[in-house]
């Protein structure tokens, strides 16, 4: 089993977002600020692994048609851990996600991740593909907020970004969420059907 | 007993429910008890958080103003919390009231805790909590900052430990409330824009925005008429307030000035 080849096709080959299209919901909506990616992929990732760890532990016992029900019970005590030591210890990241945190229990990311590969390999190659996932994941959000937020508020990490120009307001809102993704998308498939054909 | 035993096995083996139950409740019950274990942990401090936000909102609100007396009413089957301050001024007491109070914003509700004097003028306003769009409802606690993010990428300043307040609730200082509270569109606010909105009882709202900023008024204006009710009452009070931080304030304020 090639390790780094498990961690890097969550980056790339097999980037959540952008080539899997899992877990739209939050990617869209927490990406207002750099900040909020940056909290985002922290959380997401640290449920992913865990849950990976997890799940690729208990495999063998669980019956394979009450698979889902443990694999949410799983995935939710974590994020509820997230949630509860951000609130404790890091109000404003807190606040700021909202009801976010709470919500990737519904991300699919984490479930499909859990469901496809974590059931199926053992606990080290599913840390590896948890991370890679998880930090691919999080890339994406970056780049994705990078632009929303200096475009559409003239700031990076609540500074001002160049003085005097005027953000654009579609961009922090829902629509600027969809066009920056959808160019985005775009840029990622062009990029390897071009390769396709080059090869 | 054995033959007990085997039956038992037995029947986990070929009943198709009784093993999956006992999986899923275990795993439940696992998830429970480490859950409640992170709770306990977590409690106190997130107890603390709400308290010190609390704390420092309402030094915020009531500067200068000690033996604060915190209250509790019950208003529509609602919990409405006020405090009541003193101050000595000019050898004149004069008393100044705080309370929480909120609205539904545009994305939830937003809420807030206002200081006033006994003339029913604002001493300042602290937004608790908020859910509004950041960029722009959320913008209500943008401190105005000048300061580029390439200066403070390229060059590792000091923290800059400047006290000042959101430009959106700064404005709200000097309010009368007992009229209403007009909102114009300005821009943002600074402090040249001071006189003439005070001149209307006015404030800027945030642009693009303004059920934001009307949210914030609105809930401003619906518990001081609460309070006001209530105000003549006897109410039992809750608890008494340490007035250690006021002397942190005054701190704040010379070093205000200084600057």
């Amino acid at each position: 089993m090639n390790y780094l080849k498990e961690f890097t096709k969550g980056l790339w080959e097999k980037n959540p977002i952008l080539v899997l299209s899992l877990g739209l919901c939050p990617t869209l909506a927490v990406t207002t600020s750099v900040t909020n990616a940056l909290w985002m992929c922290l959380a997401s990732t640290f449920v992913l692994v865990c849950s990976n760890v997890l799940v690729s532990i208990i495999k063998k016992y669980i019956p394979s048609h009450i698979r889902i029900p443990v694999f949410i019970t799983i995935i939710a005590s974590f994020v509820t851990v997230v949630e509860l030591t951000l609130k404790a210890f890091q109000p404003n990241v807190y606040n700021s996600l909202g009801i976010f945190i709470p919500l990737i229990v519904v991300n699919c990311m984490i479930l499909g991740r859990a469901e496809e590969f974590a059931s199926k390999n053992n606990i080290l190659v599913s840390i590896f593909d948890g991370l890679g996932m998880g930090i691919g994941f999080g890339l994406t959000l970056t780049i994705l907020a990078f632009f929303r937020e200096t475009l559409g508020a003239n700031k990076l990490f609540g500074l001002t970004f160049i003085p005097g120009m005027r953000p654009v307001m579609a961009m922090i809102l829902a629509p600027g969420a969809f066009i920056t993704l959808g160019l985005m998308l775009w840029a990622m498939n062009s990029f390897k059907s071009r390769k396709k054909k080059g090869g | 007993m054995k033959k007990f035993l085997t039956k038992i096995i037995l029947f986990f083996n070929n009943n198709y429910l009784a093993k999956p139950t006992f999986i899923l409740a275990l795993v439940v019950f696992l998830a429970a008890f480490i859950l409640s274990h992170v709770k306990e942990i977590t409690y106190p401090s997130i107890l603390r958080q709400t308290e010190e936000k609390e704390k420092l909102a309402l030094n915020l609100v009531l500067p200068g103003y000690h033996s604060l007396l915190k209250r509790r009413v019950e208003i529509e089957g609602k919990d409405f919390i006020f405090w009541e301050g003193e101050k000595k001024d000019l050898n004149k007491e004069s008393k100044g009231y705080a309370f929480i109070s909120f609205e539904p914003g545009y994305s939830g509700p937003v809420k807030s805790m206002v200081g006033f004097n006994d003339q029913g003028k604002i001493l300042g306003i602290y937004i608790l909590e908020q859910t509004e769009t950041p960029g722009l409802g959320a913008r209500c606690l943008e401190v105005a900052s000048s300061q580029l993010f390439w200066t403070s990428f390229f060059k590792a300043k000091k923290k800059n430990l400047n006290h000042s307040r959101p430009w959106f609730q700064e404005q709200f200082k000097g309010l009368d409330l007992t009229k209403g509270i007009k909102i114009l569109q300005k821009g943002d606010w600074n402090q040249s824009l001071r006189k003439e909105l005070l001149q209307v009882n006015g404030i800027t709202s945030l642009t693009g925005a303004t059920i934001t900023s009307k949210a914030v008024t609105k809930s401003l204006q619906a518990g001081f008429k609460v309070l006001k009710e209530k105000i003549n009452l006897t109410i039992p009070a809750v608890q008494n307030l340490d007035n250690n931080f006021l002397e942190d304030d005054e701190n704040i304020n010379r070093e205000r000035e200084e600057e």
